[in-house]
């Protein structure tokens, strides 16, 4: 037994830290957020104002940058899963002494730095990069194709940033799925791909869920790769938040932003929990 | 000189009672078993004396002092645990070292008490190994060696043989009652197995929905079982709905139906609605059957089982009861549809009183 | 998809598979030709191969630097992170603390709230209390933000425990501490590894709250390579990038011959 006393003691540090360099300072930024900003002066004292929040809303600009965000959340959450899925499942039914090599492939780049892949990515995609080089070289193209500072950049990119994320968490979903129910699908008759669209695929749901969830939250909030392939122009809310602290000093939108960003994951994360629940069967 | 004593012992976990009220006693050098089905209380009770769970009220009292409140570190007992709880980290030497090496044991003659604690257990030589490399039944002989090297003052068991397979078990049997015979350690062992808490200890606790049935010797657990949950848990029995038809002297006359037997001992009035236990194995059998004084019938079932033959016996109202006997001799060969007579000692039937929560 | 009978993978999904396996592999090789390669962009075939940004790199003070910061930061965050961490779990895994999983909510929280955030709220809460700037400001960010990976592995490593081990150490008469050191801290090592290299791996990671609250003086080797690649493509970078790529591989080949790593991911 140890005892409650103790168990406090234990956990106290970590609280500690976590009230300390987490909770307040996320906490002080509330104010912030209504606060108003001067160009120049900063924030105006003792005004406060519900016009940060407003303007996300009704402002053209900051729409766009929302929908652009949420939409290549969805886009590169989609593509994870359908370049996923072949893989994890090679991985979890494929050869016993392919898994571990197969797996470390897809954990090496997931391991290496953010900005080392983004940087490939660019290499890559610049103008003057290696595919349009090639391209050019084989005579495919005469002027070369715009990859970067536009959507297909951020997709390609992101996508390959976050796929070993929604491998890892299929690999575990398919490995999960019973055999003998699919073995028993297959003896009542069903053909393969039935037995794939009505055992397999619906019993690895969950699975299916918790990643593309994960990759969703990760796309949305990504601030790095965007900034890199998608340049000072091309913005998401993650790089626009960014530049209201950075370039525009404009903290007070720079908050409210922050905090409407951190609502989406929020309420995208208790959503599938939600959903979850319901597929568990509980209430 | 007593080595144990539970003094109104109890545990609650808000407001359920998983131990209710339990005192008893255990003598220096005693083995005592807690018999009972799973969630009856026993293992609380042991993991109360090992310290692992604090007791909500009563005492627990190693010889003359009061443990109750010391930590399980403090306490200098032996426990082996159901799932053995080796450390796999460490080779089967330093397993049973540790706990000497907490009592600051060391050198020589750690290595001396080391190697002594795993001849007793006829695991001399494997030392060097781990935990994994061993049979499940070399894992059992570490997990006891590593609880006796210390010396401690009693010695607890949780189920110990159930991950066993049944020789293997019957084996350990033994070999652990001879251990603590040569020991002389005072064991307290906790099964849901009655041949198991039959055949080792000197006395069995019988426990159910955290109460103490009864606890005495086996003989008297088995022969003279003080409460009808006892009666139809221990051996293998037949219970029947009936009433005390009359009553003489200690026992009387009980009727099942049309049928009547004697029993020895009756303490419920005449009438009284009762429950009558008759083990199977205390049913007597005789080929064709019809005599006066014994109760006729028809076998309509025979199922063999090694050593025994067991028969389902239909007597008249559609009563059926089992009956067993060795499966050698001509009683090892009847039929479906012979008729038999069976003999059922007065001390066989166990009047017990209706208890509706009795199961 | 097609599989067969017995729902292993069929070729089409075995050759779509491979193809994914290199597509995620494409862009790390692209840097490694690049660092060797003589021009500042990528041709193919290269035209020239050469080690001169390798030398130029290790001769400069700025990534020397830079990539020194990363690696104290990395190791001291990490270090804290699994003192912190392992505690606390501890204690939420033993069930002596009330409300055990609110707790266990809040630690993970930091995962769950996006890095800018966390970076745009820390750097106004440094503003405002004269930690702008400080290493033990950037410490401290950093502890946020791997300690959570410490705490998921931490339980994890403990949820598949035998609590009658540490029973088993208590009644042999181990006080509650050295229970833990002796039988526990072993036996869930591995898990701590892994969840230490992640730790490590994303404290030298970060940029989206590291960017806001380096000095001038104090950047990491990532936030460095972030903002040098805004001035234009640098085939330094690229041989940073290599250096960053072989450590990476090493360090993962070790940890999966140790500790079998791949099973912790």
């Amino acid at each position: 037994m140890i005892r409650r006393r103790h168990g406090l003691l234990l956990v106290a540090p970590l609280g500690l830290v976590l009230a300390g360099f987490f909770i307040a300072p996320v906490l002080m930024l509330v104010p912030t957020s209504f606060g108003e900003y001067v160009p120049g002066a900063g924030i105006a004292k003792g005004v406060w104002t519900l016009e940060n929040y407003a303007r996300i809303i009704t402002d053209d600009y900051y729409r766009e940058v929302i929908w652009r965000t949420l939409g290549l959340g969805l886009a590169v959450t989609a593509a994870c899963l359908v370049l996923g899925y072949p893989l994890a499942y090679l991985i979890a039914r494929g050869p016993e002494r392919w898994r571990v090599p197969l797996i470390l492939l897809v954990i090496f780049p997931m391991m290496l730095n953010l900005v080392v892949r983004s940087f490939g990515w660019i290499a890559l995609l610049a103008n003057r990069g290696l595919v349009n080089n090639l391209l050019m070289q084989l005579g495919v193209i005469a002027t070369p194709l715009k990859l970067m500072f536009n959507m297909t950049g951020l997709m390609i990119g992101l996508t390959h940033i976050y796929l070993p994320f929604m491998v890892l968490m299929l690999v575990a979903a398919i490995r999960n799925v019973p055999r003998d129910v699919e073995a028993a699908a297959a003896t009542l008759g069903s053909t393969r791909i039935h037995v794939f669209a009505s055992v397999t695929l619906p019993l690895s749901a969950p699975g299916i869920l918790a990643g593309s969830i994960l990759v969703f939250v990760l796309t949305v909030s990504a601030l790095v790769t965007p900034r890199m392939l998608g340049g000072p122009t091309y913005k998401v809310m993650a790089t626009l938040i960014y530049d209201e602290y950075m370039q525009l000093l404009d903290w007070p939108s720079g908050s409210a932003l922050s905090f409407a960003l951190t609502a989406i994951t929020l309420a995208i994360i208790w959503l599938s929990g939600r959903v979850a629940r319901r597929w568990a069967g509980q209430p | 000189m007593s080595a144990l004593v539970f003094e109104g012992l109890g545990k609650s976990y808000g407001e359920t009672t998983v131990v209710r009220e339990v005192s008893l006693t255990i003598g220096e050098g005693e083995f005592v078993s807690l018999l009972g089905p799973s969630g009856c209380g026993k293992t609380t009770i042991l993991r109360m004396v090992a310290g692992l769970v604090e007791p909500t009220r009563g005492r627990i009292l190693l010889g003359r002092d009061d443990i109750t409140r010391l930590p399980p570190n403090r306490r200098g007992l032996g426990l082996v645990f159901q799932s053995y709880a080796l450390f796999p980290h460490l080779t089967v030497y330093e397993n049973v070292a540790f706990g000497l090496r907490r009592r600051k044991v060391g050198g020589a003659e750690l290595d001396r008490r080391v190697s002594e604690a795993l001849a007793m257990v006829r695991l001399s030589g494997f030392g060097d190994r781990h935990p994994r490399q061993l049979s499940g039944g070399q894992q059992q002989r570490v997990a006891i060696a590593r609880a006796i090297a210390p010396r401690p003052r009693v010695l607890l068991f949780d189920e110990p043989l159930s991950n066993l397979d049944a020789q293997l078990r019957d084996e350990m049997q033994i070999e652990l009652k001879r251990l603590q015979r040569e020991l002389g350690i005072t064991t307290l062992f906790v099964t849901h197995d009655q041949g198991e808490a039959l055949s080792m200890s000197d006395r069995v606790g019988v426990m159910a929905r955290g109460v103490m049935q009864q606890f005495a010797t086996p003989e008297e657990i088995y022969h003279r079982p003080a409460t009808a949950f006892v009666a139809s848990f221990i051996g293998k029995p037949n219970r029947l709905a009936g009433r005390v038809a009359f009553r003489a002297g200690a026992g009387g006359r009980v009727a099942v139906g049309s049928i009547e037997l004697a029993a020895a001992r009756i303490d419920e009035a005449s009438g009284a609605a009762i429950e009558i236990v008759i083990r199977q194995e205390a049913i007597g059998l005789r080929p064709g059957g019809g005599a006066e004084d014994a109760v006729g019938g028809t076998i309509v079932l025979r199922s063999f089982s090694g050593a025994r033959v067991q028969y389902v016996v239909r007597l008249a109202d559609g009563i059926e009861l089992v009956a067993e006997t060795p499966s050698h001799g001509a009683l090892a060969a009847l039929e479906p549809g012979a008729g038999v007579a069976l003999d059922i000692a007065p001390e066989a039937v166990l009047v017990m009183p209706v208890e509706g929560a009795a199961a | 998809m097609s599989a067969d009978r017995d729902g292993r993978p069929g070729h089409a999904v075995t050759i779509a598979a491979l193809a994914v396996v290199v597509f995620l592999q494409v862009p790390v090789l692209v840097v490694v030709l690049a660092a060797f390669s003589t021009t500042s962009y990528l041709t193919i075939p290269p035209q020239g191969l050469t080690l001169a940004w390798f030398g130029k790199v290790l001769g400069d003070p700025t990534y020397l630097s830079a990539l020194r910061m990363s690696l104290i930061l990395a190791c001291g965050s990490t270090a804290l992170s699994l003192i912190l961490g392992v505690t606390a779990a501890y204690a939420l895994f033993r069930r002596s603390v009330p409300g055990a999983e609110a707790i266990t909510a809040v630690l993970m929280a930091p995962l769950v709230v996006p890095a800018v955030v966390v970076g745009v709220a820390l750097l106004q809460y440094f503003s405002l209390t004269g930690l702008r700037g400080s290493f033990v400001g950037l410490l401290m960010a950093h502890v946020v933000i791997t300690v959570p990976y410490v705490v998921r592995s931490a339980l994890a490593s403990l949820a598949g425990l035998d609590l009658a081990v540490e029973e088993a150490a208590r009644v042999l008469g181990a006080t509650g501490f050295e229970a833990f050191r002796l039988v526990t801290l072993p036996l869930i090592t591995p898990g701590l590894v892994a969840g230490g290299l992640f730790a490590f791996i994303t404290s030298l990671d970060n940029v989206p709250v590291t960017i806001f609250l380096i000095s001038a003086s104090q950047t990491t080797l990532p936030v460095l390579i972030f903002s040098s690649v805004e001035m234009g493509i640098d085939p330094g970078v690229a041989a940073v990038s290599t250096i960053l790529i072989v450590a990476t591989g090493i360090v993962l080949l070790l940890a999966e011959r140790r500790f079998g790593f791949h099973r912790f991911v």
